[in-house]
Formats: C-alpha cells, structure tokens, sequence
C-alpha cells in the first residue's frame, strides 16, 4: 500500500483553505467553546465535576464537529467521490482530514485552558487523556458525517452526542436514576472529568489506570466503528 | 490493436434486481466509444463499475488488460480521468485553489492550470470563488479537473447534461481536441446527437443489455428503409426507393427541371433506439 505526504498535505492545505472562508464552521465549532470556556472562568463554583467542563466542551464540539462538518459537506457537495477518484488512498483522505481536526481541537483545548483559568495536574497524563479524547471525537464526528446526508443533518444526528457527552453527569444528577447514572459514569467525558479530580488530588497512575482504560477502550471502539462506516459509506450513492 | 477496456459476460445485481445482464464490448486505444441509453438503463452503473466504485457480479472486467479492481491504485488511478454530471467542486475555493489540490494529488506542475483553464476559455476566471460560477462554468471546471493530468482514458458520465448548446459545444470541441491527442474516451450519455457528433462506436443500452453496437453510419445504413426523398420546386415532397424504377423517376424530374434536392433517409440514432426497443432515449 503506498502513502504520499504530498497528498495528505495537500488535502489539509485544501481543509485549511476551506475553513478560514467557512464563516459558520469557525463560529460554531471554534468560537463557541472558547466563549463557554470564557463564561465558566467566571463561575464561583466548587463543583469538581466543572473541572473538565472547558475541556470536555472543546473536545466534543470542536472535535467531533469540525471533523462531521468536513465529512459531510464532502459527502453533500459530492467532492468526497472525487477524492476517492483520485490518487489519494482513503487512508490518505482520513488522515488528511482528521489530523486538520486533531489540530484545530488541540489549539482549542490550549484556548480554553487558557481562557477558563485551569490548572492542569499531571501534564503529562492529562495529554495521553487529551490525545485519547481526540481520537474518540474525531471518530464519532466521522461518524456523524459520514451517516448524516447534508451539513444541517450534522446538527440533528450530532445533538444527542453533544448533550450526552458534554452534560451527561448534569442529566445523571437530575433524574437521580441508578441504571442511567452507571450508563453515563462510563462516559470518556466522564472518566476525563474523574481522572482529571484525581490528578487534582496529587494521585497518580494507580488513581487513574482505570480511567485511562475505559477512555483507550472508548478509543479504540470508535475508531473501529468509524473505520467500518468509512468503509461502507464514502460513496454517496 | 490493444483494448483499453475490454467487458465480457458482465453481470451486475442489487440483491434481486439486475441491473446489468451478460454485457460484452471493448473500446479500441484512441476511439471515442458510446454507451448510448435512456435513464435508469444500466450506464452510469456501468460507469461506476469501470471505474471501480462498484464491484461487478460476475464476468470479467478489464482495464488497460488488467483485472479492474487493479484500478484502485493510485498509479493506475493517475491513468484515467472521470467526469460525471455531479462532479463535485469546493464551493468557496477559487477555481485555481480546487484545481491546485488535484495538482497536488495527481503530482501534476500547477503551471498546467492555465494550460488547460486556456483551452476552456476560463482563465480569466481561475481567481472567481466557484459558487460565483454558472452551471455551464463549473462543468468547464470539473473537465478541466479531469484533464489535468492528461488521462490515457477519459470516462464521461452525462457530461454536457443540462448544458446550453453553446457551453455543450464547447465542451465537444475540448474533447475532440483531447481525442485527437490520443486519449481514448468512454462517454455514456442519453443524448443522441452527442453520441452521434462525437462517438466512433456506439453500443446501445437497454434494461441492462446491450441490444446494439457499431458504428454510427452502419447503424444509419442497416436500420434505413432505403429511401430517398425528393422536394421539388411545386413545394412537394415525395419519397422513392433506391432501385431501377426510383432512379427513372429521378432522372425523369431533373429532365423536367422540377427537381429541386434530394435527401436520404437515414434514421437517427433516436429513431434505431425506437426501432430496437420499443421506447424513445429520454
């Protein structure tokens, strides 16, 4: 199997071109997370469960989102096809694409920190954490793009993602229900949230290992998940 | 003489259905061969399938004499050019910025843009964003896009459908060029005056099956009813055969001096369609 850097390269050079003249992409999905990252830097609140909010936020919108944004449009506009007609391998198109999501969510990770005031216990996990993150999102928002038929559907099939993921543990609270509470404390977002208290708290490893798995398992399903649907649904017959 | 494409008892189903049933026909190197066929007849399926987006059922498909899943390399993949009727563009790039990627991914040098953007009649247009751009301009792009790396072997899918006659022209006249040049180009169309202006063999499509294939002036000349038609200067027309007795009559209105032209009476691709199956190209 060959791989070309030039196509890679080329393609995200087109994916950057693209997003600075998408007024929509950039509001959305890269100035709201900031702007929540800005409004939760003025909460008094002690709530531990705040802590990964910032994060969290950035990760599921910027994330997911500007990965299912590309991949539909790609779909809608019939491009992708034209893509896939090229020399370009679909490892290629993926990687081209995902990495351009990657980057994008990390620089808004870096905001948001930044933005929020946090502080941020044990880099060095914390980055293996926002790494994992990352894969995770950016394979669901393969997903979403690649399922949903326009853009606008992104929004749709996309909702229950963002509110799960991002308010998961605030639902949980409220309908105070066993069975939905365990469903959502396996949540990635909810284990970054839990591992990121525990670093807080001077713990290490052993305080986060299963954290740490429940987030490489979350990874690796998704990306497989998002693998199969590449496979099956980039031609938009 | 080597076979760019070459299809034999190619069959194609979605579960039940049959979309294409025992297909067989090659294209030479350097001809412009057309699969001629009203929708829903099985050709943008074929097209799908010589391109390798689709796998075909059963049968053999070969491109450049290799099998055609082969195709999905890239370095195969940089032999062919496919243009279709939903080819798409990046709105919000220019027509360069959209050219330049496939530049990039073809390892094309972007000084053939103009070249190409040239022989469209685009150039002035190369920094317009493409959403600025008609219907007509945007499929100029999507050729161009196609033409860039100049193809061994070009696939057209409907490429001129909903085309004025002046952008349809022009893009004719573009692919003559590239014909000439030495590319071999598949064109799958229900446009019978396209096929007819720009096709040297043309195979008709029915239901999934091929019910004809020659030449256009073969067909003419096997489906014609041997006739001649006469107007003469009265304002009358009358149509005769071509034997003894029609060439006496002939001879005996240009003796008169009543004659004033005469026509064949080829049928057009539309009408052996008719002939063949019963139904009309649209």
């Amino acid at each position: 199997m060959t791989f070309s850097v030039q196509r890679v390269s080329a393609i995200i050079v087109k994916d950057v071109k693209d997003l600075f003249k998408n007024s929509y992409m950039i509001l959305i999905t890269i100035l709201l997370p900031l702007g929540m990252a800005a409004l939760l830097s003025d909460s008094d609140s002690d709530d531990a469960s705040l802590l990964g909010m910032p994060i969290n936020l950035a990760l599921v919108i910027t994330g997911a989102f500007v990965q299912a944004t590309m991949m539909a449009e790609e779909k809608e506009k019939n491009t992708l096809r034209a893509l896939l007609l090229s020399p370009a391998t679909r490892m290629e198109i993926i990687l081209g694409k995902s990495l351009l999501s990657s980057l994008i969510t990390i620089l808004v990770v870096i905001g948001s920190i930044f933005i929020s005031k946090m502080h941020v216990p044990g880099l060095f996990y914390f980055t293996i954490m926002v790494v994992l993150s990352i894969v995770i999102f950016v394979s669901l928002g393969t997903i979403i793009g690649l399922i949903s038929r326009t853009v606008m559907e992104t929004s749709i099939v996309g909702l229950p993602v963002l509110v799960i993921f991002t308010y998961g543990s605030l639902i949980s609270t409220t309908l105070d229900n066993p069975v939905f509470s365990t469903i959502i404390s396996y949540l990635p977002t909810e284990s970054f949230s839990a591992a990121l208290i525990g670093l807080e708290q001077n713990g290490g490893f052993t305080e986060i290992k299963w954290h740490l798995l429940n987030m490489l398992l979350w990874a690796i399903g998704s990306l497989a998940i998002a693998v199969i649907v590449y496979g099956k649904r980039r031609f938009d017959n | 003489m080597r076979h760019e494409i070459e299809v034999r008892q190619m069959v194609k189903t979605f579960g039940k259905k049959t979309a294409l049933s025992g297909v067989n026909f090659h294209v030479r190197r350097g001809e412009i061969f057309g699969f001629l066929g009203p929708s829903g007849s099985g050709k943008t399926t074929m097209v799908k399938i010589l391109t390798s987006q689709l796998l075909h059922t059963a049968g053999s498909v070969q491109v450049f004499g290799t099998d055609v899943s082969k195709l999905r390399d890239p370095s195969q993949l940089k032999r062919i050019g496919i243009l279709t009727d939903n080819s798409g563009l990046y709105d919000r790039l220019t027509v360069y910025e959209n050219l330049e990627l496939f530049c990039r991914l073809y390892d094309v040098d972007v000084k053939r843009i103009d070249e190409v953007l040239e022989e469209v009649n685009l150039i002035q247009d190369k920094k317009t964003a493409v959403r600025k751009l008609s219907k007509g301009m945007k499929q100029r792009v999507t050729l161009v896009r196609a033409l860039l790396h100049k193809p061994e072997l070009l696939f057209l899918d409907e490429p001129t459908s909903a085309l004025d006659p002046t952008n349809k022209k022009q893009i004719h006249e573009s692919l003559r060029k590239l014909n000439e040049s030495g590319t071999t180009i598949f064109l799958s169309t229900h446009d019978m005056q396209e096929a007819e202006s720009l096709c040297q063999r043309l195979a008709f499509l029915d239901h999934g099956k091929i019910v004809e294939l020659d030449n256009p002036h073969n067909l003419r000349v096997k489906y014609g009813d041997s006739t001649i038609s006469l107007v003469l200067r009265n304002g009358s027309r009358i149509q005769i055969k071509q034997d003894e007795a029609g060439a006496q009559t002939v001879a005996q209105y240009i003796a008169k001096g009543e004659l004033m032209s005469i026509h064949s009476n080829e049928p057009t691709l539309g009408e052996i369609f008719i002939q063949l199956t019963g139904r009309s190209l649209q």
